[in-house]
């Protein structure tokens, strides 16, 4: 079973793209095949050198880049909106691969999901 | 009649904030009568406040925890809080009352405080896992 979590709102406004990552960590903990996939606003996620301290939050930058080491296999990002968000090779955080296209990368999954 | 199918329940909106315990219950209702299973049922992110014991609504009004709690006990469906998430919000059993030495609990049975395992198993097990979020 493979299974695609999905990150559609940006960081730090509500607390349920941290729980999405809560959730694609414990599939990778069991041993399931889990992926994140980021779009819409989302992708502000991948956004390197995030500063949350401001707002008293703790960075989600860091979280983010526990995925490898738990086993998450991939941290997809929807092309499009990294343009439309102004995120280049330069301001993505390492390890992101684009797709071009959405609805192909959820066909590849037998499972997709929001936390929220 | 077409194959049953077993179902693992999510719920992620809660009540009085969202619809999301309300469209679940029906739909979860309609499936048993349908012919189909419910394996468990999985609260998180804010969708732990439906297991509160405190929610009060005016009794002119549905009460969704209760008839929630009413329908699982009738059916005798499994039922599990995020146990990070019910942490969060201030959704505590006995158990946690102790080890974090606070000042009361709310879980209403029949509820249980779980891990994400809960619903890595409910994935695994059941044939579809059904989400209802309070914002998608």
């Amino acid at each position: 079973m493979n299974t695609l979590i999905v990150v559609d709102q940006p960081p730090y406004g509500s607390w349920a793209g941290r729980e999405a990552l809560d959730m694609v960590f414990s599939l990778a903990a069991f041993d399931q095949p889990s992926a994140l996939l980021f779009v819409g606003p989302g992708v502000n996620w991948l956004r390197s050198n995030q500063a949350p301290s401001g707002i008293n939050q703790k960075s989600v930058e860091k979280n983010l880049s526990a995925a490898p080491m738990f086993g998450v296999e991939a941290i997809l990002a929807d092309r499009s909106a990294c343009e439309r968000f102004g995120l280049t090779e330069a301001t993505l955080v390492a390890g992101v691969t684009l797709t071009d296209s959405v609805p192909d990368t959820l066909d590849g999954y037998r499972h997709v999901a929001f936390a929220g | 009649m077409s194959k049953a199918i077993a179902y693992t329940i999510v719920i992620t909106g809660a009540p009085w904030a969202s619809q999301a315990p309300q469209t679940a219950l029906m739909f979860a209702r309609e499936a048993l009568l349908a012919g189909h299973r419910i394996d468990r049922v999985f609260l998180y992110g804010d969708g732990v406040h439906l297991a509160s014991a405190l929610s009060t609504p005016p009794s002119d009004e549905t009460h969704w925890p209760r008839a929630w709690s009413e329908f699982l006990e009738q059916q005798n469906i499994p039922a599990a809080a995020c146990i990070a998430s019910a942490l969060r919000r201030g959704v505590i059993d006995e158990t946690e009352q102790a080890r974090y030495e606070l000042a009361a609990s709310n879980l209403r049975a029949p509820f249980e405080i779980a891990g994400l395992g809960e619903w890595v198993e409910g994935n695994l097990k059941s044939d579809r896992t059904l989400y209802f979020h309070g914002s998608h």
